[in-house]
């Protein structure tokens, strides 16, 4: 029976204080509006930073000399790890072809040479969540003891800047959550406690006559989850409205827009983290009560 | 039913009530009388826990309140009616929502509410003010509604501070009907007034305050 009165409590106070309630709900839109641009930017960097690794290759350099049953059980040496997506044997020749194919018009470099200082090589392709720079170096590591291998090679700044971007992305979308859903949590702190400051009067009577703390606190609640799931569908609105009236027409115009992702299916939770931070502040706001 | 033992209750440097001991027994109803200031409503504010006695002790059917646990306290309130010397009614509600909130606090269904709120408006003289904020009704009307809130959750004990304060006789009269009514349900009901046409010819017991001390006891 509690409920459906605490319902309509809060309902009559949202109503009542609608001008402070509907500046709460625009301060929290536009702070989950924040946190989704960021998250929408962080998101386009990650998909991104994916799709380098399927471009990322090892060479590994093999013995002068091999024998043709040598060199296939070095390409079945790799063949068999799991973490390799495929093998790719280069001649010496094939490899001098593409080195000249590479200089260009600067080839002439390579015509004092009287034969061809380059290997035979294999370019191995790892599957991509297994391109890491530990994983790598360890690959590179156990492929040196492979017979037949003389060398291996692979992009090691590559990785590192890799990493270094990833983690980037990660410490700048942590950083924008944190501080941001602090700062609505805080909104709805300050919002229910005015509330409750301004209902003093009223909440006193309420304890003399019996009610109990959940009696007084569940209104409250209601509000304030309901303050932070209205910012967040606004927050929501807001989002779909700037991809659909900027981004899309850009990209009409502009074909380097067409790159971007917009994950709407991730953004449609707002209005539950908008309830879930409004509750939170709520709670805080409410602290302990005392008879 | 209800029972002070050696109870003192001081503000700051000034006492309210010093050594006060007394029993009410379940049924009864006694009258509180004094001067203002003589400590007759701290008296009622100890008995609904509004405030906590310095020393003694005071026991409410089987609750002692010096041990009572705090999450304990609403359960102890939802036994008692209390008729506040200042109303407290909320400005902002009907006089229906004022009433029925004290059904809504014991959480009865909104089929019931309505029955036991018009009932109680009934016994108050009110039906025809349901509708009515509370600004819009006159001192007098305003205490029959803070009575109609008090026994319309047929409470086991019955707490009046100056429930004719602002009432001319006749109506006056007409609120010390309401009383007898709802003690000869069996509700035990305790009184603090100035007022001596409340409690004169009544046959009830009627404890005296001076100064917060309990200086005599009587029958009115």
């Amino acid at each position: 029976m509690i409920a459906p009165y605490a319902l309509k409590l809060a309902v009559q106070s949202l109503l009542r204080e609608k001008w402070i309630n509907l500046l709460s709900v625009m301060t929290i839109a536009a702070g989950l509006l924040i946190i989704s641009i960021s998250f929408f930017a962080l998101y386009n960097i990650d998909v991104a930073t994916k799709k380098l690794p399927e471009k990322f290759s090892l060479t590994a350099y093999l013995d002068k000399n091999l024998q043709r049953d040598q060199l296939d059980s070095v390409v079945d040496a790799f063949r068999k790890k799991k973490t390799v997506l495929s093998v790719r044997y280069i001649s010496k020749d094939e490899a001098m072809k593409e080195l000249k194919s590479s200089l260009k018009n600067s080839d002439y470099i390579l015509e004092g040479l009287e034969e061809n200082p380059l290997p035979d090589s294999l370019e191995i392709k790892l599957k991509s969540n297994e391109v890491g720079a530990e994983t790598v170096q360890q690959f590179a590591r156990e492929a040196m003891k492979i017979k037949g291998v003389a060398e291996v090679n692979y992009g090691e700044k590559f990785l590192s800047t890799l990493e270094t971007i990833k983690k980037g992305v990660k410490a700048v979308g942590m950083f924008f959550a944190v501080i941001l859903s602090t700062g609505i949590v805080f909104v709805c702190y300050s919002t229910v406690k005015i509330l409750f400051y301004r209902r003093s009067e009223e909440i006193e009577t309420f304890k003399l006559l019996g009610a109990t703390k959940g009696f007084i606190r569940t209104p409250f609640l209601i509000e304030g989850a309901v303050i932070g799931a209205c910012g967040g569908l606004l927050s929501l609105l807001g989002c779909f409205f700037l991809y659909y009236t900027f981004l899309l027409r850009l990209s009409m115009t502009m074909p380097v827009f067409k790159a971007i992702l917009f994950p709407s299916n991730l953004f449609l939770p707002l209005p539950v983290l908008g309830m879930l931070l409004g509750l939170a502040g709520a709670v805080i706001a409410l602290g302990r009560l005392r008879y | 039913m209800i029972h002070f033992q050696n109870v003192t209750k001081n503000y700051e440097n000034q006492t309210a009530l010093r050594d006060i001991s007394f029993s009410v027994d379940k049924g009864e109803m006694i009258f509180l009388t004094g001067p203002s200031g003589s400590g007759k409503s701290t008296l009622l504010k100890l008995i609904y826990l509004a405030e906590k006695a310095d020393n003694g002790e005071i026991t409410i059917a089987d609750w002692e309140l010096s041990r009572l646990k705090e999450s304990s306290i609403p359960s102890v309130r939802r036994n008692i009616g209390i008729i506040f010397q200042d109303f407290r009614l909320l400005d902002n509600r009907t006089v229906f929502e004022n009433i029925a909130l004290a059904l809504r606090i014991r959480g009865i269904g909104e089929k019931e509410t309505k029955i036991r709120v018009y009932d109680a408006l009934k016994t108050v003289n009110l039906r025809h003010k349901s509708d009515a904020y509370p600004k819009a009704l006159s001192g007098g009307e305003q205490q029959r509604v803070v009575i109609a809130r008090a026994i319309v959750s047929d409470p086991t004990i019955l707490l009046a501070d100056e429930p004719t304060g602002n009432l001319d006789p006749d109506t006056a009269q007409g609120v010390a009907k309401i009383f007898k009514d709802v003690h000869a349900r069996g509700t035990t009901i305790i009184i603090a007034t100035h007022n001596r046409e409340m409690y004169r010819n009544t046959g009830k017991r009627v404890l005296q305050l001076d100064s917060g001390n309990l200086i005599g006891e009587g029958l009115g």
